[in-house]
């Protein structure tokens, strides 16, 4: 009972918070400087086409009645016209979608891979030098700018040492298995920009919650009874540290995401974040509201994941309720 | 547990086949016999996507170059601003009011349909019928229908004499196939996206789209227009980079061996001296201008206007901002590559702001303590536009060495353009791609009314002069009168055309064979271009 | 675009015990943070750039409009080299340092005026609380840049647009992070004792809350500002900037828009060499600043 109870709670969270997201959208088309047709109108559709969407959308209505179809619109699936291409946005969307998850999920797990022993490494060194490395590093990397890592990746790795190649998610007249070495060998450099910002935030939180967990009273227990410090490390204190890791996941995607744009847009990768870029220049608002309502969705969605993964796996969730 | 390890590879195995499934498939290999062509792919790269594949409307770049590929224009254009021969090999006038052209017997449409003057008059009259938003349906004002007398003659009227339009109706509108248009209802909303695919006169035919990523095409066999008949690379690959300097690096490591759009002036130099790169210059066929709008009190005094004219230090901007890479037009806008046209009488006003000084006195106005004029003029600009966007501040410290006050304001490209529309603004910066006729680009600009006359001017001399160009179908009285025509804009500044700009695209050295045409919309991705590049023997 | 500042790390809720030997807590704080190297290091660097954003007149001339050197690397006469128009890249940088501390310090100050308001009153009316958390942590899972991007592109490019929206989003965290601290101190016997004593909660709040939760504040200012100028370079960067002033993001920008990132490395260096500076030494100024008020880490 209580877990069916954890986890519809935790999709009524879900829930709210998408609603959160499209209010926020809605109001703050209507209510910033500017004619509010322009968010879903172009200049340059026929007066007929522009007179349709203006009733759609009820831009002479109030505010409520506006807010209810657009409502209305969403659930069904209608985010709109983009400006520039004509084409629903949502088509426009869910084709470049699966790119940005691909990217996303690999810097996630390079982030996880490699943030782990970091983390650790800096835990059991707590305070000496290899530690203070680590945190250095780590602290670092939140602070690189994205584009420049990008560029530079791009230039060392792409152009001078020619391993991998520039921009796009794969090569052209490529079929079958050699397809997908060549959507690897694409996704290569745009994952480690990513991941190299987001690893230093990793690192550092594994190893604040190991040292956390290692001033617990088991674990002080546990060396009073003789049993050494690695297996404490590895089989008692990560275990128990793993829980919040995996939270910060959840909490991380929302920058990653974000992220995401920029990493897209200089390695000319076909994901959200570039058609982000792209609708910026030519202010093609539609197209930019539904990326972001869409890419919330995939946090929201992700973040209920690993909630519930994280009720799952925590024994202490199941009993509390 | 040796049951979980077999389910599990099991499992693993079913996930590798179905995922087997999602990676594109090798198409068939064409039908028909090899031919004396090569094998090769051109790769060319742009910075926008392709959204729109009915060439009859209004579209960008990338939409051009592609629809160039699969449907012929009857007229193209040389580097001295003259119209050429393509699908049409005659064209001209039957009497004031009637024009013709007699096209080419050998084309055909990709499925075998014969290319014929039906599909010409059937495409000019969907055109003027449906309205679909473009250029092409802008140079129909006077057309009234077309005709396909023979298999290889059309004939078109027209409401009034006007001896541009048959040659800027054959060199801005594409010709498209009647078989696939005319079923599909109005042309002006019929998206033409391939659902069942494509069908193409030649060089090439569109076989695949991933959106956002590459729009392949193959060759069509049958391509008269090209030298042997036959285009010699069999794919033609356009790749979508956003950002120009990922298009530099991919050029560079040989990812694509072309970039379409024109370079950035300042990476010319740097290209030019890059091993395995080539730079073509491309004719430029637009200018770039500021207006003055008259409907400002302040700028309706030609004294005014003169002095502004005379306070922008247009060698500095053509040799920091472009390089080097623009010429001056006299400040007329008849251009140098107009060769027919060009006066070079006319010169470009001299950067003399002593002299704007005496002027904006002349017209009556006092310097304040400061030097400065008690006249203030809002300058408008379109922030995407990089070049513009970097000589407009220019302008306006030219400006303030002479008392004028400029104030900019830069805008993204939509509200610049409803700012246009609404004349809202006391100076209008900007520039024009293709200029390629007087007498339309003339009416256009300066008479009342005209689609583009940002200067809101109406001048009874220039009208009239305009209007008999319009009518005159000699052509050395055409000319003459459209010097005259020019001058009056000039001394009047009803227009201030600042320069022309060439343009550069970079290729591959491996590449070789492309046929350079004016303008950023042919330059070497022309369709004759493409059909005749060939990859250099190692 | 940035990570989330790790949680544990900051948010410790710790009350301050009065110092050692009758000393304020504040004073056994420097004195712990004088010890360490990379604190004082990032105070200096943090201290470099807000002086010469102060003194920027002083140390260059503002970029000329334009300059006949187009791209030339760092010479002797420029010293970080020109860029597509010719200017002078130093001079780019020094004014893009006003403005880019002056983005951060605006955007910032907003931020932790409303994130502290709203945090404390959180703690202290718990019926608010639930109201408060709920929003931070709705407004926190969603992915900000985008929404960024959206409300800076309709609002059009402006110094102020940049400093609201990047403000309008930094709130949240700031909230987040004082108002643990805030629970912390408001279950402390001595508020008790106070809302016995007087009626006027204002007094309770400025007298005894606000002070208790100044540390946090701190740190989160130094936070916030480095997350600020991350934001405000990115925003520049996809062209949403001041176009009528200098900053990083712009340099970088116009670099893109000229097609020179690539040849002209010193374009892309110089203002990434700059964010990189302004932030990390914030964030290290942060950690060293919480690592010292930590009292385990004080002098005995």
């Amino acid at each position: 009972m209580s877990i069916a109870l954890f986890v519809l709670r935790r999709l009524g969270r879900g829930a709210v918070t998408i609603l959160f997201a499209v209010t926020v959208t809605f109001l703050l088309l209507r209510l910033l400087p500017g004619d509010p047709a322009l968010a879903v109108a172009s200049t340059n559709m026929t007066e007929d086409a522009r007179a349709a969407l203006l009733t759609q959308y009820g831009l002479d209505q109030p505010l409520p009645v506006q807010y209810v179809l657009y409502l209305g619109q969403l659930l069904q699936g209608n985010l709109g016209t983009s400006f520039t291409q004509s084409v629903p946005v949502v088509d426009v969307l869910l084709q470049r979608l699966p790119w940005t998850l691909l990217l996303t999920i690999s810097a996630l797990v390079l982030t996880i891979v490699i943030g782990i022993p970091l983390g650790v490494l800096a835990a059991s060194h707590k305070n000496r030098f290899l530690d203070r490395l680590v945190q250095v590093l780590g602290v670092t990397g939140q602070s690189l700018f994205v584009p420049s890592v990008g560029i530079l990746l791009l230039l060392v790795f792409g152009l001078t040492f020619r391993w991998f190649p520039i921009g796009g998610a794969y090569s052209e007249g490529v079929y079958g298995m050699e397809w997908y070495g060549s959507v690897l060998q694409h996704l290569v450099l745009p994952t480690v920009s990513l991941a190299l910002i987001q690893l230093g935030s990793f690192a550092l939180t594994m190893r604040a919650t190991l040292i956390d967990a290692l001033g617990d009273d088991y674990v002080t227990l546990a060396k009073a009874n003789g049993i050494p410090p690695r297996r404490i490390l590895w089989k008692h204190a990560l275990r128990n540290a793993m829980l919040p890791a995996i939270t910060l996941i959840g909490l991380q995607l929302g920058f990653v995401v974000g992220g995401a744009v920029l990493t897209e847009t200089v390695f000319a990768y076909p994901g959200i974040g570039r058609g982000i870029y792209e609708a910026v220049t030519q202010l093609d608002f539609p197209v930019l509201q539904g990326a972001f309502l869409l890419l919330a969705l995939t946090v929201v969605i992700a973040n209920m994941l690993t909630d519930i993964a994280y009720g799952f796996l925590d024994p202490r969730v199941k009993t509390a309720s | 547990m040796r049951h979980k390890t077999l389910a599990g590879a099991g499992l693993l195995a079913i996930a590798a086949l179905a995922l087997s499934a999602c990676a594109p498939q090798a198409p068939e290999a064409p039908s028909g016999g090899a031919s004396e062509a090569g094998n090769d792919t051109l790769t060319i790269a742009t910075t926008t996507d392709v959204v729109n594949y009915n060439p009859l409307i209004g579209n960008s770049r990338s939409d051009y170059w592609v629809t160039n590929l699969m449907y012929p224009h009857l007229l193209s254009i040389g580097d001295d601003g003259a119209k050429e021969a393509q699908l049409a090999t005659e064209w001209g006038y039957v009497d004031d009011t009637t024009g013709y052209y007699e096209i080419r017997d050998d084309m055909t449409w990709s499925d075998g349909e014969p290319l014929t003057a039906e599909d010409v008059a059937y495409t000019m009259n969907a055109v003027k019928q449906d309205q679909p938003s473009g250029t092409f349906y802008g140079q129909m004002t006077n057309f009234s229908s077309a005709t396909a007398v023979s298999d290889t003659r059309v004939e078109i009227e027209l409401t009034q004499p006007d001896s541009s339009i048959v040659e800027e109706i054959g060199f801005w509108g594409n010709v498209v196939p009647q078989h696939v248009f005319e079923p599909a209802g109005s042309v002006a909303e019929f998206a033409n996206d391939g659902s069942g695919g494509w069908v193409s006169a030649g060089p090439y035919l569109l076989t695949n789209v991933q959106v956002g990523q590459s729009y392949t095409m193959e060759r069509v066999e049958n391509y008269p227009l090209v030298e042997g008949g036959t285009p010699i690379a069999a794919k033609v690959v356009y790749r979508v980079y956003p950002d120009v300097n990922t298009e530099i690096l991919a050029l560079q490591s040989g990812e694509v061996d072309v970039i379409a759009n024109s370079l950035p002036p300042a990476q010319v130099q740097q290209l030019q001296n890059t091993d395995g790169i080539e730079v073509a210059e491309v004719t430029g066929l637009g200018y770039a201008h500021m207006t003055y709008n008259m409907q400002n009190p302040d700028l309706a005094k030609v004294e005014v206007r003169q002095a502004l004219a005379h306070a922008a230090d247009y060698e500095a901007i053509r040799s920091v901002v472009l390089q080097g890479q623009a010429d001056s037009t006299g400040s007329s806008p008849l251009m140098p590559v107009l060769s027919k046209y060009y006066d070079d009488s006319i010169t470009e006003y001299a950067f003399d702001p002593d002299q704007s000084r005496q002027l904006m006195e002349d017209a009556g106005y006092t310097a304040d303590a400061d030097g400065m004029y008690p006249v203030s003029f809002r300058l408008i600009y379109s922030l995407q536009d990089p070049v513009t966007s970097q000589w407009a501040q220019l302008v306006k410290d030219g400006a303030a060495q002479a008392g004028i006050r400029i104030e900019l304001q830069g805008s993204e490209r939509n509200t610049y353009l409803s700012q246009t529309n609404d004349g809202d603004y006391d100076i209008y910066a900007g520039n024009f791609a293709i200029m390629d006729d007087p007498v339309t680009n003339f009416s256009l600009s300066y008479l009342p009314g005209g689609a583009i006359n940002y200067t809101y001017n109406d001048d009874a001399e220039l009208n009239a002069l305009i209007a008999e160009a319009s009518q005159t179908f000699d052509e050395a009285e055409k000319i003459s009168l459209m010097q005259e025509a020019a001058k009056i804009v000039h001394e009047q500044v009803y227009d201030n055309v600042m320069y022309t700009q060439n343009l550069y695209v970079a290729y591959s050295s491996e590449w070789d064979g492309f046929i350079s045409k004016p303008s950023e919309l042919l330059s070497i991705v022309n369709p004759v271009s493409v059909a005749s590049a060939f990859r250099v023997a190692e | 675009m940035t990570a989330p500042l790790t949680t544990t790390e900051l948010t410790t809720p710790l009350v301050e015990p009065a110092g050692q030997r009758g000393d304020r807590a504040s004073r056994a704080t420097w004195r712990a943070f004088r010890r360490q190297p990379l604190g004082i290091a990032s105070l200096a660097i943090l201290t470099i750039l807000v002086l010469v954003s102060v003194l920027a007149p002083i140390l260059s001339a503002y970029p000329a409009s334009y300059g006949t050197d187009v791209l030339r690397p760092p010479s002797a006469t420029h010293w970080f080299g020109t860029d597509a128009l010719g200017r002078d890249v130093f001079a780019e940088v020094i004014w893009g340092t006003q403005q880019s501390v002056l983005v951060a310090v605006a955007a910032s100050a907003i931020a932790i005026m409303i994130g502290t308001l709203v945090a404390v009153a959180g703690a202290y009316v718990p019926r608010l609380d639930t109201f408060v958390s709920v929003v931070v942590d709705l407004t926190l899972s969603l992915p900000v840049l985008p929404l960024m991007i959206l409300v800076a592109a309709l609002a059009g490019p402006s110094t102020w647009t940049i400093i609201l929206v990047v403000a309008a989003f930094s709130w949240p965290e700031v909230t987040r992070l004082v108002r643990s601290q805030a629970l912390a101190v408001v279950k402390l016997p001595y508020i008790d004792a106070a809302r016995l004593m007087t009626r006027n909660h204002i007094w309770i709040v400025g007298r005894h809350i606000i002070p208790a939760v100044t540390p946090v504040i701190v740190v989160s200012v130094v936070v916030t500002a480095s997350r600020a100028v991350l934001s405000a370079a990115g925003l520049a960067f996809l062209g949403l900037g001041d176009p009528t002033t200098w900053s990083w993001g712009r340099i970088l920008f116009e670099a893109q828009q000229s097609g020179a990132m690539v040849s002209a490395w010193w374009l892309t260096l110089f203002p990434s060499l700059a964010i990189l500076a302004l932030v990390l030494s914030a964030t290290l100024l942060s950690i060293g600043y919480n690592d010292a008020r930590n009292p385990r880490n004080h002098e005995r």
